[in-house]
């Protein structure tokens, strides 16, 4: 059953859609506060550049954000109303940290229609009064009185239906708004009107102006001492005032975003739809305006929101793709630029569909989203990983291995990194001043490869070459002792700890050393009957300086094989199977377990529990991380010991829970790793990798990663096929010329390296609407299917489409069907073999038919009307659930033995659908256009054919968020002996870049966190005293209903944020322990 | 009233870019704390910010406001408070109406209740 949901965040939203700059965490301080949809964050600005200090969740969808300072305050406050018509004002206190509410409240009126054209929210720059239109014909005012403080807030109607924009006038010696309105034959205008607060209405203001510039949409107030206001228009920008007017022609573009840099409002930066970045320049005398210039300063991200920060670092807030942090140049570059970009700041948003893939075949999903709009275009692969941060790095090429070492026993620092090449061994030291150098161990022999180093007691350093192994002291670094290997046989693999030194020469012969004060003792030998090709002796017992057991992997019968300590007595042999030899084993404990690791030459890891008293091997597991040989290695990261699979897909082995997991790590090859915990880098890693020797601290594990893939245009359908290893997208590229045609294409994209191999161009007025990798019955060739839709100018709604079937030879694109249809195809499945589309009010069936002459072709089989418009389609088995654009979600039923599509059932709410998905047989999950998400359920078992035919809503709940396409699928690695592993999970994608995964739990885990979620509420408080219940209520045009049957998980699994003292408070309430709960909340963050 | 748009851009006029030169407009950016970004230096285009502030999550009283401060709009009808508002409206023009006979008819007082 799926009826129990758990719905959280994987990454959060980044669509940035407000920011302003002010003094809000201290007067001396500039904050940078960025709104993303239902978070803001507040950063300090700071000589190196924007510092982040608090990312804070709103319980609502962010509609307003406006910094203010009321009379007598020294810092500023922040005014935040959500589009659920609720505001709050929030103050920073220095001493606590805290956010405080100064005031909240609600704003919503019963009757009232919500604006078209969103809701308006300012602030008098006397801090008179905040201004509010939320709703056509009304604006409403909710004074400050003398102390700052809010009084009850009225409405005053407004004669301007059609409002584009409102803002204070400055300088007025009573408040006064600027209203810049349509009129009924579309002219555009702009009229002035006092707020008088005494008798609660407008009387007329001091100017007004007709007839502006048709597509006049922004107004910006410009402050004393020229004031007035600026009047941005698409052909034009007017600067108007109640005795100045002054105006200009400008480059047709639209003005998306402006952001004031001077305080007397002299200059402005302006942002338009093609992210082009204009600044304009009002000239003035004697504090009167005498023109206006503009100039064009260069490119960035289509901005949706522009904040000059200080000292010409400006901050470009993009909906449409990455956030920046630029500069403004005084000379331009080489291109004739005058902007820097600093810094960029990834967004997801808008997601307007993405695909599961996994392309490494590991287990792990990795979704590939089409992300940005417009020139801001891209692909995005978000997985799961970690992120190396890089310290410092070298270019050195060829190193075969690394080791780092101290100078004394107990030093708790390195101080050595030894490089091994393959003809020479250099040594790299901190110097004083904690710079890396290079510098010599005398007694180590550094004109030859050294395959180990090891510290080991008594001060002393060991290093084993082909030839010998050298015992040396780490004080004077002179040569103690030597081993040498007999003639005629050299070294080809050893390993040592403090006390013990293993070695393999040629021939099989094994030979244990050990390692005395001075003295290197050979203990014992062995002749196996095979090469040895690797070995270990990690210490994993309780003496941390000494091993019991040796693993050691063979050659030709592929085996690795255990061997006791120091008799060198064979305790286990395990096979491994296949032909692919062992290349690096590893005995590793992790919370108390050992492990055998053992990697092979493909990238494939075996792991193995491993009784320490006897050397059982137990529980083999073979997982895959990559496919070139691995090499193992311990690190410790935040106390806790972690394993580095070098490869070329390099990866963290952890455990969680007494369960090994497995972290991609960000990097691309990396050939050899050894922890590096030197003074001047605790805790940091040498990597190397592709020609270069890294430095680096390692991340969190379980962080999602993005790999940026940028278009320059607009992707808006992906499908991946396994069998090609490509991508297909349907994009649409807008010509930079004048007429402003799109283009719309279907690319193919190679799946390794996310190039475009192959184009296909559709026709003129035509667009992609769909794409889908499907086979059909009696033909074993894979195929891409595209529906498209013919928009012309001319159409309410598309006529004419096509289903176009491709085929993939060559890397290339081959057409090998086309079938005509009525409509647009919004939707296509894979159905019984057959191919599944959504065509306008339809939902059709086509057959894939062989002709006479071996072609093939689409025929109509059967279909079924009644849609309004048939927009989401997802099948299973004989079921099809339907996501219409205004009448929810229906199900319909194939019936085989008729040739006939009938609906079984439907939900009869009036749900406009972004979004929907199978979760079961039985029960559907939908997203719909008021940012809700929720379940229906047939109900096979109802008396009537009424209540067989209604489809029953089981689930409700606010997301905030708009979803554009579900997909089941997982971001983690989901080993199928994890009961996590168990859970249902859908992924959903939104317009404002979030990632999300909805799970489905059983009931009485569901039960518990219910429980776990309502104890949170009373300790976890809403910023701005908004309620939690209210912001996850299902809520639309007719109703608002609590939410049910889906838990926020982003607030549950905030439990592991609390401080012990809270988390005691939740466990008392629940009757629980801490452990316990943190354990099960732990567990739930493994889903995403 | 300001005049036609049309009139003051007049026919022949082009739009002009490029001609001033920019130092002059792009000069003297203001600076609230010239350290502020002092030591930023551009970073690899292709690798993102990763820095991530720490998640919110208030556990104090605090978040609610002073009771005092928590604001609805009032209920009063915009039509009803217009008619409450021109009904004071018309009292208090009569009563400074009264207000301005008194002297003319001597100390004349509200006729008490006849009733």
């Amino acid at each position: 059953m799926s009826t129990w949901n758990y719905v959280v965040t994987a990454h959060k939203p980044t669509n940035v859609t407000h920011s302003c700059v002010g003094n809000f965490t201290s007067p001396q301080e500039l904050n940078l506060i960025v709104a993303k949809c239902t978070r803001i964050e507040i950063h300090l600005l700071t000589a190196q550049g924007l510092q982040p200090m608090l990312d804070v969740p709103i319980y609502g969808r962010i509609a307003t954000l406006e910094l203010f300072r009321p009379h007598g305050e020294a810092q500023d406050f922040l005014f935040i109303a959500t589009e659920r018509y609720k505001f709050c004002v929030l103050q920073w206190d220095s001493e606590t940290s805290e956010l405080i509410t100064r005031a909240m409240g609600d704003v919503s009126d019963r009757i009232g229609r919500p604006t078209d054209n969103g809701q308006i929210g300012i602030i008098d720059p006397d801090c008179r009064l905040i201004g509010l239109h939320l709703y056509d014909g009304l604006f409403k005012v909710i004074p400050f009185d003398n102390k700052g403080q809010l009084k009850e807030a009225f409405n005053i109607r407004l004669e301007e239906l059609q409002v584009l924009d409102i803002k204070f006038l400055y300088g007025c010696s009573k408040p006064t708004i600027v209203v810049l309105y349509q009129d009924n034959k579309d002219a555009r205008h702009v009229k002035t009107y006092e707020v008088a607060l005494k008798e609660k209405d407008f009387v007329e203001g001091p100017w007004s102006q007709n007839n502006l510039d048709n597509g006049a949409d922004l107004l910006i107030p410009v402050p004393p001492p020229l004031c007035g206001v600026l009047i941005v228009g698409e052909e034009t920008i007017v600067y108007c005032s109640a005795n100045a007017f002054k105006a200009i022609p400008i480059r047709p573009s639209i003005t998306k975003a402006y952001g004031r840099v001077d305080a007397d409002g002299s200059r402005y930066l302006l942002g338009d739809h093609a992210g082009l970045l204009h600044l304009l320049v009002i000239t003035h005398e004697k504090e009167k305006v005498t023109g206006l210039k503009i100039e064009l300063l260069g490119e960035t991200s289509i901005a949706s929101t522009i904040s000059y920060l200080d000292n010409a670092v400006v901050f470009i807030g993009s909906s449409y793709g990455d956030s920046q942090l630029i500069k403004l140049n005084l000379q331009p570059d080489a291109k004739g630029s005058y902007v820097e970009v600093l810094e960029r700041f990834v967004n997801l948003g808008p997601i307007v569909d993405f695909c599961v893939v996994d392309l490494e075949r590991q287990g792990q999903g990795q979704v590939v989203t089409c992300s940005g709009a417009y020139k801001d275009g891209s692909l995005r692969v978000v997985r799961n990983g970690i992120g190396i941060n890089e310290q410092a790095s070298v270019e050195l090429q060829g190193i075969k291995g690394m080791w780092s070492l101290r100078s004394s026993t107990d030093d708790p620092f390195d101080t050595f990194l030894v490089v091994s090449f393959i003809s020479e061994t250099r040594i790299l030291a901190m110097n004083l001043e904690d710079e890396l150098e290079e510098t010599e161990i005398e007694g180590f022999n550094s004109q030859v490869q050294t395959l180990f180093c090891h510290d080991a007691v008594y001060n002393q350093l060991v290093q084993v070459t082909s030839s010998s192994v050298r015992l040396v002291s780490s004080t004077s670094r002179e040569l103690l002792n030597e081993w040498h290997a007999p003639s005629g046989y050299s070294v080809n693999v050893a390993t040592a700890n403090a006390t013990q030194v293993l070695l393999a020469t040629g021939g099989g012969h094994l030979v244990y050393l050990e390692i005395g004060d001075g003295t290197l003792t050979e203990v014992k030998h062995a002749q196996l009957e095979y090469e040895i090709s690797c070995l270990d002796i990690n210490p994993i017992g309780e003496n941390s300086n000494y091993s019991h057991l040796a693993a050691v992997g063979m050659w030709t019968d592929i085996s690795v094989r255990i061997f006791s300590l120091p008799e060198l007595n064979l305790i286990t042999k395990e096979q491994l199977g296949g032909e692919i030899i062992p290349r690096s084993v590893l005995l590793c404990s992790f919370e108390g377990t050992s492990y055998l690791l053992c990697a092979l030459g493909d990238g494939h890891l075996l792991n193995f529990q491993v009784n320490m008293s006897n050397g059982e091997l137990t529980d083999r597991k073979k997982v895959s991380l990559g496919t070139q040989p691995i090499t193992l290695r311990t690190f410790s990261s935040k106390n806790t010991t972690h394993v580095f699979a070098s490869s070329d897909r390099p990866t963290v082995i952890y455990s969680s829970n007494k369960k090994l997991l497995y972290s991609n790590v960000n990097l691309k090859e990396v050939g050899h790793m050894c922890p590096f915990n030197s003074a001047a880098f605790p805790d940091s890693l040498a990597i190397a990798k592709e020609g270069e020797l890294t430095i680096g601290t390692i991340d969190d594990i379980q962080k999602l990663h993005i790999r940026t893939i940028p278009l320059g245009e607009h992707a808006r359908r992906i499908c991946h096929q396994e069998q090609s290893r490509t991508f297909a997208i349907c994009c649409l590229k807008n010509q930079s010329s004048a007429d402003e045609s799109e283009m719309h294409f279907i690319r193919l994209l190679d799946d390794q390296t996310l190039e475009c191999i192959s184009t296909y161009p559709l026709d003129t007025f035509e667009y992609g609407c769909s794409i889908l990798s499907c086979s059909f019955s009696d033909d074993t060739n894979v195929y891409y299917c595209v529906g498209t839709a013919y928009v012309l100018p001319e159409e309410n709604e598309p006529t004419k489409g096509r289903i176009l079937v491709f085929i993939v030879e060559d890397g290339k694109l081959q057409l090998i069907a086309e079938k005509e249809t009525k409509g647009a195809v919004y939707s296509l499945n894979a159905f019984n073999g057959k191919l599944l589309a959504a065509i306008n009010q339809k939902i059709q069936l086509y057959k894939w038919m062989l002709r006479e002459d071996g072609s093939r072709e689409i025929q109509t089989e059967c279909g079924h009307h009644g849609h309004i418009l048939a927009l989401y389609v997802k099948t299973r088995g004989d079921f099809i659930v339907v996501g219409d654009l205004m009448k929810s979600i229906s199900l319909l039923i194939y019936k085989h033995e008729e040739g006939a599509i009938e609906e079984r059932a439907r939900d009869y709410n009036a749900n406009w659908m972004s979004a929907v998905e199978i979760l079961d047989d039985d029960t559907y999950l939908g997203a719909e256009n008021n940012f809700n998400l929720f379940t229906v359920r047939k109900n096979s078992e109802g008396a009537t054919d009424e209540e067989r035919g209604r489809l029953e809503v089981i689930g409700e709940y606010h997301l905030g968020e708009f979803v554009n396409r579900f997909r089941h699928g997982s971001l983690v690695m989901r080993l199928p002996d994890s009961e996590v592993g168990q859970i249902q999970t859908v992924i959903f994608g939104t317009v404002n870049g979030a990632i999300g995964v909805i799970a489905s739990l059983p009931h009485d885990q569901y039960v518990f966190l219910e429980k776990l979620q309502s104890n949170l509420r009373k300790v976890i408080k809403g910023v701005g005293g908004l309620s939690h219940e209210q912001w996850r209520s299902f809520n639309n045009e007719k109703r608002t209903a609590e939410a049910k049957n889906f838990l926020d998980g982003d607030l549950i699994e905030s439990f592991l944020d609390l401080s012990r003292g809270k988390m005691e408070e939740v466990s008392k309430g629940m009757g629980v322990s801490v452990e316990e709960l943190s354990k099960r909340v732990e567990e739930l963050t493994r889903l995403h | 009233m300001h005049p036609n748009l049309s009139d003051i851009l007049g026919a022949g006029q082009k739009p002009s870019f490029h001609s001033s030169p920019m130092g002059s407009m792009l000069g003297n950016l203001p600076s609230f704390d010239p350290h502020n970004f002092s030591q930023l230096r551009p970073s690899d285009p292709s690798n993102p910010s990763k820095m991530v502030p720490s998640t919110y999550r208030p556990t104090h009283s605090r978040t609610l406001p002073p009771p005092d401060q928590v604001r609805a709009t009032e209920a009063k009808n915009i039509l009803i408070g217009n008619i409450y508002q021109r009904a004071e409206e018309k009292l208090r023009s009569k009563r400074a109406a009264t207000e301005h006979l008194i002297p003319e008819h001597g100390c004349k007082q509200t006729r008490p209740s006849t009733s």
